[in-house]
C-alpha cells in the first residue's frame, strides 16, 4: 500500500513515511492476528505432535501410558519385524493394485459421462453416491455381498455354474477383494475431477483432428491423454498418498481373529494395532515415521518422474 | 454400481434365517422392521446424529473462519515470516496422519477432553488444505478492488469481511462440503478418542455395532442405513455445490 | 472491528461448550471435599460394558442404590467391551478412573500392581463385609499380594447349548451330561449334515468357551502356577487344542474357520446352522430373547476327557485409588456386592450372581433350559489363566493358533509356536 502522495514538498516527507510506517506495522498486526488462530492451532495440534511422535519413536512405554528412553531399539526391532515386513508388502500390493485400476476406470468414466447423453445428471449421482457413503456402512455391505455361503456374489457366480470363492477369507482373494471396494469407492470423486480435466481441453484441438480424419479412438490417445495427463498425474499423487494409509476398509472387513490379517494388514492398521490396542506407543511412534520416509519418498520420485510423462501447456 | 446399495436395502428388511438362505431370497415376503428397531436399541442412535451432526456443523464454522483469515493474511497482507510460515504450514499437508495422531491422542488426554466432543472438533479445526484452496481462490481476486477499498478507508478486516469473503463464495462452499463429507465420515479419530456410547459419532458407532452383533447382517444393514441417509439425501439436495467442490479441488490442486 | 470480535467471540463459545457440555465423565465434580456431609449431593462414576443386556439390571441397580441413598448419584458409563480397556488404560495414566467399575481376571493384576485399585481390606473388616459369601476361588482372583482389592460380581462357566429342534430332526438323544469327548464327536458326527448346510458343532476359534476348557479336561493347564510358564506346549495343552482342530479337519463336523469368520459361531447357532455351540453361562438372556431360538435351546455339562473340568471366570467391582469420594464410592462398591444386589442379577438372569445362595433365582430366571448344570460344574472348575499382563500373551492366541483351525500347521507346531511366545511374555513380566 502506497501513500497517494509519490513526489512531495519535504514538509510533507516526515508525514508520509509515517504514514507508511503505521500502515506497514498495521499490516504486520493484521497479518499475524489473522493467521494466529490457525497457525497457533497448527502448531498445537499437528506440528508439536510431530516432533513429539519423532521423540517417542526413540521410548518403550510401560502399562498405563509410561515410558522411558531406549534409543534405536524401536528402529533395530522394525527391521526385523516380520509382521510389518509384511504389512509393507500388503500395503504395496494394494497399491499396485487400487490406483491404476481407480485411475484407468475413472477416466473411462469420465470420458464417458463427458459427452451430452440423456440422464448425464442421473448416472453423475449414481457414480457418485459410494464417495458419500461412510467406509464403515461401505465395508459392511460389501462384506455381506462377498460373504463365503451366503453372499450376493457367489450366488450369482453359480447361476454362470463358476465356483464359489471365500473372497474374505482366501489369501488369494482377500485383498484383491479390498482393492474391489476402494475402486468402487472412490471412482465417483476422481471421474469429477478428471472430468472438470476434460472439459479444460479446448474443442479445437478435436476439430483440427477430425478435420485430419482422426478416429475417436485416436483422438483419444493422441489429444486427450496428453492433455490429460497433469490432472493425471494431480490424482496420480493424491491417490498413492491415500493408499498407502488405508486404513478404513481394512479394519472394518477383516475381523481380528480372520486368518487373513497377516495378508491383509496395511501398514496403518498394524500402527494402529501397536498404538492402541497393544499400548505399545513408542514403537508405533518409529512405525509412523516409517511410513512418513516411504510416502516422501514415493512422492519425491514422483516429482522428478513427472518432468517425463507430465504435459504441460 | 447401485447393487450394493440395493442390497443393502433389501437386506436390512429380512430375517437372519432369510439373509442367510441359499439360494438368497431376495424379497422377503414379510418386511422385518424390528431390525431397525434392534440397530436402534442397540446403539443411540439419535446421540450419534447429534454428536456427528454438532462436531460436523462447529468443524465447517471453525474451518471457514479460521482458514479463510489466514488464507487472506497470506495472500494479501505483507509481514515478515509470512512465506516461511505459510511453508512450514505446507509441509504438514505432506506428513501422513500417523505420524501426529499418537501424541494428539495424548494431549486430549491431558486436556481430558477424552470422550467428549471437543477431541473431535478442536484438532479439525485447522486445515491446511483449507487455508492453501482458499489462498489461491483470494489470489485471483484483482488487486484494484481491495486498493479502492482502502481509498475508502476499509481496514484491513474490512476488506477481508466485505470483499474477499462475498467473492469467493464458490471456494468457501468447496471447502465446506469437502469438511462435511470428511467430518461425516471419518472414523480412525473418532475409534480413538471417544470410546463412550454417548459421545459416539456415525462411523465409529457402526464399527461397534459390528461388534455387538458380528455377523446379524440384517441389523448391521439397517444400522448402516441409518448411518447414511443423511448424507446421502444431502448430497442429492446439493448435487451442484458437492460436483463443484470437488472439481475445484482437481484443478486449484 | 466489531465484527470479528463477535466471530472471534462466537467461535470460542463454540470451543467452550464443547468441551465443558461433555464435562468430566470420569471424575466426580470436585464439589464435595474428601467426607461429604449426607446432605451434599455427590455424583459418582460407575462404569461397565453390559452392553444391551444389562440396561434393566443397570437401572434396577442404581434405583435400588439410590432409594438408599438419596444423595448420591450415580453416573453409568457403558462403554462396548472391545473398547472398554483401552478407555480404562487412558483413563488410569490419567488419574482418571471411574470411582467404581467392573474388573476382570486378565486385568486385574495389572492395575492393581501399578496402585490404580484402592485395597478394600480396613474398609472391608470395618463394614463386616464377609468375603465367605463369595466362592473362595473367585475372591483369591481378586488378591493381589495379600491385599483385597475387588469384590466378585458375578461368576461364569461353559456350557454345550444345544438346538433341541436340530437333535429331533436326527432321532439323536439330548445329551446329559455324561458324556466324553469320543461320544461328543459322535453325536456331532450324526448331527452334521453338509446337504442342509447344519453342522453338528462350530469348532469356534475360542479360549474360555473351547480350548481353555479343553486343556482343563486333559489334565493341563494354560499357565503354571508361578505364572512363569506356558502349558500349551505340554502333552495336555497339546491335546485340549487337537480336540478342536481335528472336529473341522479330521471329523468334519464342524464349519472351517474361514465360513467361521465369515458368519459368527454365535450366528450360526442362533440361525439354525450348527446344532452344539460350547459357550458361556451370560448367553441365556440373548438365547432366551432369541425369536428363532427361545424355544429350542438347552444346555448340557461339557464331555469329559481324562478328567471333568471347566474354566471359571468371574468380574469384579473395583474402586479407583484416586477417587475424589472414597466414602461414597465404598457404599456403592458394598451395594453392589451385597445380596440385594446379587438378586436383581438373578432376577433378570444376565450373569450368575457370586452371593452364595442367590444362584437359585438365575437358574429359575430361564426356567426351559437347564441352568443349573452351570452351577453344578463349579464344583470341578479351574481358574481362568491370568498373569500379571495377562494381554500380552492372550492377544497372541488367535493369531498363532488360527493357522491350526485353517488346518496349515499341525495343532502341536501351534501350540508349540504359541508357548515360545507365551514363555517370552512371561519373562519379560518383572
Amino acid at each position: 500500500m502506497e501513500s497517494q502522495g509519490v513526489v512531495s514538498p519535504s514538509p510533507h516527507i516526515h508525514a508520509t513515511t509515517h504514514k507508511r510506517s503505521n500502515l506497514a506495522r498495521s499490516q504486520w498486526l493484521w497479518g499475524y492476528l489473522m493467521i494466529a488462530p490457525f497457525f497457533l492451532g497448527l502448531l498445537g495440534f499437528y506440528i508439536w505432535p510431530i516432533i513429539q511422535t519423532f521423540y517417542f519413536s526413540f521410548t518403550k512405554w510401560e502399562a498405563f501410558n509410561t515410558y522411558s528412553w531406549a534409543g534405536l531399539d524401536n528402529y533395530k526391532r522394525l527391521v526385523q519385524d516380520v509382521s510389518l515386513l509384511h504389512a509393507l508388502r500388503n500395503t504395496v500390493t494394494y497399491v499396485v493394485m487400487f490406483v491404476p485400476m481407480s485411475i484407468i476406470l475413472s477416466i473411462i468414466v469420465a470420458t464417458l459421462l463427458n459427452q451430452k447423453i440423456r440422464g448425464l445428471a442421473i448416472y453423475r449421482t449414481l457414480f457418485f453416491l459410494p464417495v458419500v457413503t461412510m467406509p464403515a456402512a461401505v465395508a459392511m455391505v460389501w462384506k455381506w455381498l462377498y460373504n463365503g455361503d451366503y453372499g450376493l456374489i457367489n450366488y450369482v457366480l453359480s447361476l454362470f455354474a463358476i465356483k464359489a470363492q471365500n473372497w474374505l477369507t482366501d489369501p488369494k482373494w482377500a485383498l484383491f477383494a479390498i482393492v474391489v471396494v476402494a475402486v468402487w469407492s472412490s471412482i465417483g470423486n476422481n471421474m469429477i475431477i478428471f472430468l472438470s480435466g476434460l472439459q479444460g481441453i479446448s474443442s479445437s484441438y478435436y476439430e483440427a483432428a477430425s478435420i485430419d480424419g482422426a478416429g475417436p479412438f485416436r483422438k483419444f490417445y493422441v489429444i486427450t491423454l496428453p492433455l490429460l495427463t497433469p490432472t493425471i498425474f494431480f490424482v496420480t499423487v493424491i491417490s498413492l498418498i491415500g493408499a498407502f494409509q488405508v486404513f478404513d476398509l481394512i479394519y472394518m472387513m477383516i475381523g481380528s481373529k480372520s486368518l487373513m490379517v497377516e495378508n491383509t494388514q496395511s501398514v496403518v492398521y498394524l500402527f494402529y494395532k501397536y498404538a492402541f490396542e497393544n499400548n505399545d506407543k513408542g514403537y508405533a511412534s518409529a512405525v509412523g515415521i516409517f511410513l512418513l520416509v516411504i510416502i516422501m519418498l514415493i512422492t519425491a520420485v514422483q516429482m522428478k518422474l513427472q518432468k517425463k510423462w507430465v504435459h504441460y501447456e | 454400481m447401485v447393487t450394493p446399495f440395493v442390497w443393502m436395502l433389501l437386506t436390512s428388511v429380512k430375517s437372519l434365517g432369510e439373509a442367510s438362505q441359499v439360494p438368497p431370497v431376495i424379497i422377503p415376503p414379510t418386511f422385518h422392521w424390528d431390525n431397525y428397531a434392534k440397530a436402534i436399541v442397540s446403539l443411540p442412535f439419535m446421540t450419534f446424529y447429534f454428536n456427528t451432526s454438532f462436531t460436523t456443523l462447529a468443524k465447517v464454522v471453525g474451518q471457514l473462519l479460521f482458514c479463510s483469515m489466514a488464507s487472506f493474511a497470506f495472500a494479501r497482507l505483507r509481514f515478515p515470516g509470512r512465506d516461511a510460515i505459510f511453508m512450514i504450514s505446507l509441509s504438514v499437508l505432506m506428513i501422513p496422519g500417523q505420524v501426529y495422531i499418537i501424541p494428539q491422542y495424548l494431549i486430549m488426554k491431558d486436556f481430558h477432553w477424552l470422550n467428549t466432543l471437543a477431541a473431535l472438533i478442536v484438532p479439525g479445526l485447522f486445515s491446511v488444505f483449507g487455508t492453501f484452496l482458499l489462498r489461491q481462490f483470494f489470489m485471483t481476486i484483482p488487486k484494484e478492488l481491495e486498493e479502492a477499498a482502502t481509498l475508502d478507508g476499509c481496514s484491513y478486516f474490512g476488506i477481508y469481511w466485505r470483499i474477499m469473503l462475498p467473492l469467493s463464495k464458490s471456494g468457501l462452499t468447496a471447502l465446506a462440503i469437502m469438511t462435511i463429507l470428511w467430518s461425516w465420515n471419518d472414523l480412525l479419530w473418532p475409534l480413538i478418542v471417544n470410546k463412550s456410547l454417548t459421545k459416539m459419532t456415525l462411523s465409529a458407532g457402526l464399527a461397534y455395532l459390528q461388534g455387538e452383533h458380528f455377523t446379524n447382517y440384517p441389523v448391521l444393514m439397517a444400522g448402516s442405513i441409518l448411518a447414511i441417509w443423511p448424507m446421502i439425501v444431502m448430497f442429492i439436495l446439493f448435487q451442484r455445490s458437492f460436483i463443484e467442490g470437488i472439481a475445484l479441488t482437481g484443478t486449484k490442486g | 472491528m466489531k465484527k470479528m470480535l463477535i466471530s472471534m467471540l462466537a467461535i470460542t463459545t463454540v470451543i467452550a461448550a464443547a468441551g465443558c457440555s461433555s464435562s468430566p465423565n470420569e471424575t466426580a465434580p470436585a464439589q464435595g471435599q474428601g467426607n461429604a456431609t449426607s446432605t451434599e449431593t455427590v455424583e459418582l462414576s460407575f462404569s461397565s460394558w453390559g452392553g444391551s443386556a444389562y440396561k434393566e439390571t443397570n437401572d434396577l441397580l442404581i434405583q435400588a442404590f439410590t432409594a438408599k441413598h438419596p444423595n448420591i448419584k450415580i453416573k453409568i458409563e457403558d462403554t462396548p467391551n472391545k473398547q472398554y480397556w483401552q478407555k480404562m488404560e487412558a483413563a488410569a495414566s490419567g488419574e482418571n478412573l471411574p470411582d467404581v467399575f467392573w474388573m476382570n481376571g486378565p486385568r486385574f493384576a495389572s492395575y492393581a500392581a501399578n496402585g490404580m485399585l484402592q485395597p478394600l481390606d480396613d474398609l472391608i473388616k470395618q463394614d463386616k463385609v464377609d468375603l465367605n459369601n463369595y466362592p473362595e476361588s473367585l475372591v483369591k482372583l481378586y488378591n493381589y499380594n495379600g491385599k483385597q482389592y475387588a469384590i466378585p460380581k458375578d461368576f461364569d462357566t461353559i456350557g454345550v447349548w444345544y438346538n433341541k429342534a436340530l437333535f429331533d430332526a436326527k432321532g439323536v438323544p439330548y445329551p446329559d451330561g455324561s458324556w466324553n469327548w469320543d461320544q461328543f464327536v459322535d453325536t456331532a458326527k450324526k448331527l452334521t449334515d453338509p446337504a442342509k448346510g447344519v453342522w453338528g458343532v462350530a469348532a469356534a476359534l475360542d479360549s474360555q468357551g473351547g480350548y481353555y476348557n479343553t486343556i482343563y479336561q486333559s489334565g493341563g493347564s494354560v499357565i503354571s502356577d508361578d505364572k512363569k510358564k506356558s502349558g500349551y506346549d505340554s502333552p495336555e495343552g497339546i491335546a485340549g487344542i487337537k480336540f478342536w482342530t481335528d472336529l473341522i479337519n479330521v471329523h468334519k463336523v464342524s464349519p472351517t474357520l474361514a465360513q467361521m469368520t465369515d458368519t459368527e459361531p454365535l450366528d450360526m447357532f442362533q440361525s439354525g446352522k450348527v446344532a452344539m455351540l460350547w459357550e458361556g453361562s451370560w448367553n441365556a438372556t440373548t438365547f432366551a430373547k432369541n425369536d428363532y431360538l427361545k424355544d429350542k435351546v438347552d444346555v448340557a455339562p461339557l464331555p469329559k476327557n481324562k478328567q471333568q473340568s471347566v474354566v471359571i471366570h468371574g468380574l469384579g467391582y473395583a474402586m479407583s485409588a484416586k477417587s475424589q469420594h472414597p466414602k461414597e464410592a465404598w457404599e456403592l462398591l458394598k451395594f453392589l456386592g451385597s445380596k440385594e444386589a446379587m438378586d436383581i442379577h438373578a432376577k433378570t438372569g444376565v450373569a450368575i450372581p457370586a452371593y452364595n445362595g442367590t444362584q437359585d433365582t438365575w437358574v429359575k430366571s430361564f426356567p426351559n433350559m437347564k441352568l443349573q448344570i452351570f452351577i453344578d460344574e463349579v464344583k470341578y472348575a479351574k481358574p481362568y489363566p491370568v498373569s500379571k499382563y495377562t494381554s500380552k500373551w492372550s492377544s497372541l492366541e488367535p493369531e498363532i493358533l488360527n493357522k491350526a483351525w485353517a488346518g496349515q500347521v499341525s495343532a502341536k507346531e501351534a501350540a508349540k509356536q504359541l508357548a515360545a511366545k507365551m514363555n517370552e511374555a512371561l519373562a519379560a513380566e518383572k
